[in-house]
């Protein structure tokens, strides 16, 4: 054994063998497991090959799992980019108060999705939630948010908007700060007003930092669980179950075959949206 | 001149929006942490009490100060051992050179971007069959494997911003890469420490999936499952109880926000940006 060599075992030794055990080894036994009937309460595991993979392209709520999780991701990231830009041209400002305001941003990202999705759900309940009492006060109307699939959509987005505006506007203010204060200087002269100046020379410049947020945050999005568990647990009837969601739930009921299917669709897709990510975060020339 | 009071008045209405939109839902949840019942808004009138705090202390079957001390150990635990870890490779990375030293980071990169769920099944069967389903090992390993890829990056990030040459004239004086690490590396790099260190201990007291899946009671159960579960005698929502559990919850982790916001930032940008 060479000298190297027992370095390299004793510095990246222990990220490998935690790696391995914990996530590389569970993403390659979850594939395995969907290619059996492996039903807790079945006392015998049964090879059955692609089978359940065709049962799900059958099966009428995984398609509605995927559409939705498909569109929440595209909603929800749309929104959280455009407030996170916003957010971050901001906080990128100059004035008093600035600090406090970018402490205040933080602090729906900092706490646990958990306690921010029991916030939501309190807020959009239909008989004493405050979002009825505003609309009540000012239109007249009340809603029964999570009664409707489309009511049950925005309410998820707005949750997970609130949460998730905090990182993307933290990573586009790093985008911001590098943009160097002569090319403004330039554009005012040019005579290029407020608007131009965004869309000709701030968009284009951070135009990196946006695409590496957006696909980190679509990644997120597919993955979404929490916030659906506590406001919708799925409903109304399957509209809002998520393939992360739909999975859990065959798994508690001990079907571990059929869940795993499904969180395989979900892996391929999060998966695909990963390459692009490392492609566009450039993360190859700062390894080298 | 028009341009300037144009940017004023996006500034103002930027900032009234964010400080609601942010801070409101938030203030909402203290404000029903103290509150005699959660309906006021339906015609009932606001009166400030104490009780839902006592009441999550005290009463023994809602089991808060126990998932709150599971959630402590098993965050800190977890964060601490992911930076030694993490801080190891790191070094190696950022200092050897080998064969399949791209595959590695990529590959760790990669992983911690798996959806949870499509490793959560398999570990919940595996676990079953070694005992450790409801105990703190049981979600401390997983929760170092998973943080691992963002502790790495960001002391990537610090290890690449250290001289060559320091590490060359210790070498030069007999050093192992050993002692060039603990005594050069981790002293000079330890605001990276801290940085991955917070967000990690974030990352894993506000973890949902492993934590609902791979625990059962009160003996290992974390914060953020005992409030999702959280159920009232006769099946009804106890809001009172739930706001003032998760302001008690939310005070260490605003804590971090607030006065080690320098810290977060910087390893959320070097954790998703490049160097």
């Amino acid at each position: 054994m060479n000298r190297n060599f027992k370095n390299l075992v004793i510095f990246l030794g222990p990220l490998v063998v935690f790696v391995s055990l914990f996530a590389l080894i569970p993403v390659i036994g979850t594939f395995w497991i969907s290619l059996f009937r492996d039903v807790s309460f079945l006392p015998e595991k049964k090879f059955v090959g692609i089978s359940q993979y065709v049962k799900l392209f059958r099966d009428g709520q995984t398609l509605r799992s995927i559409w939705f999780t498909f569109i929440f991701a595209l909603t929800s990231v749309f929104l959280e980019m455009l407030l996170g830009v916003m957010a971050a041209l901001v906080i990128n400002e100059n004035f008093r108060g600035r600090n406090v305001l970018r402490g205040m941003i933080l602090i729906p990202w900092a706490i646990p999705s958990v306690v921010g999705a029991r916030i939501w759900q309190l807020i959009f309940r239909y008989d004493y939630g405050a979002a009825n009492y505003v609309l009540r006060g000012v239109f007249g109307i009340h809603i029964n948010w999570t009664a409707t699939p489309l009511g049950a959509l925005c309410v998820l987005v707005v949750a997970d908007a609130w949460r998730t505006t905090s990182f993307v506007a933290i990573i586009i203010l790093a985008g911001l700060q590098t943009v160097p204060e002569e090319l403004y200087e330039q554009g005012r002269i040019d005579g290029a007003d407020l608007f131009k100046r965004f869309f000709h020379i701030t968009l284009p410049a951070i135009k990196p930092v946006v695409i590496v947020a957006l696909l980190f945050r679509t990644i997120d999005a597919l993955r979404v669980f929490d916030i659906l568990y506590i406001i919708t647990n799925g409903g109304p009837s399957g509209a809002t179950t998520s393939l992360s969601l739909y999975s859990y739930q065959y798994f508690l009921m001990g079907d571990f075959g059929y869940g795993s299917a499904v969180s395989v669709i979900l892996f391929l897709m999060a998966f695909l949206c990963s390459l692009f990510y490392l492609k566009a975060g450039r993360f190859r020339e700062a390894v080298s | 001149m028009k341009d300037k009071a144009l940017r004023r008045i996006f500034l103002c209405l930027g900032i009234v929006f964010i400080s609601l939109f942010f801070l409101a839902p938030f203030l909402w949840m203290i404000l029903i942490s103290f509150s005699q019942s959660p309906d006021f808004p339906g015609g009932g009138a606001f009166s400030p009490t104490l009780k839902n705090f006592r009441d999550i202390l005290e009463i023994k079957t809602l089991r808060f100060p126990a998932y709150l001390k599971n959630s402590l150990i098993i965050s800190i635990m977890s964060s601490m051992i992911a930076c030694i870890i993490g801080g190891l490779s790191a070094y190696g990375i950022s200092r050897f050179r080998f064969r399949g030293k791209m595959i590695i980071v990529l590959g760790a990169l990669a992983l911690s971007m798996f959806p949870q769920i499509s490793i959560v099944g398999y570990l919940f069967k595996f676990m079953s069959g070694i005992g450790w389903i409801n105990t703190y090992k049981g979600l401390i390993f997983p929760y170092i494997a998973y943080s691992l890829p963002l502790a790495l990056w960001i002391l990537m990030s610090y290890f690449s911003r250290i001289p060559g040459e320091i590490d060359e004239a210790a070498q030069i004086d007999g050093a192992s890469p050993w002692q060039i690490f603990t005594k050069v590396a981790v002293p000079v790099s330890l605001p990276g420490f801290l940085s991955a260190f917070l967000l990690l201990f974030m990352f894993a007291f506000n973890e949902f999936l492993f934590a609902l899946l791979l625990t059962t009671d009160y003996r290992a159960r974390t914060v953020p499952v005992g409030i999702a579960l959280f159920q009232g005698l006769h099946g009804e929502i106890p809001w009172g109880y739930i706001m003032a559990a998760s302001a008690v919850s939310c005070t260490p982790l605003i804590l971090i926000a607030v006065f080690a916001q320098r810290y977060v930032i910087q390893g959320l940008t070097r954790g998703s940006l490049k160097g």
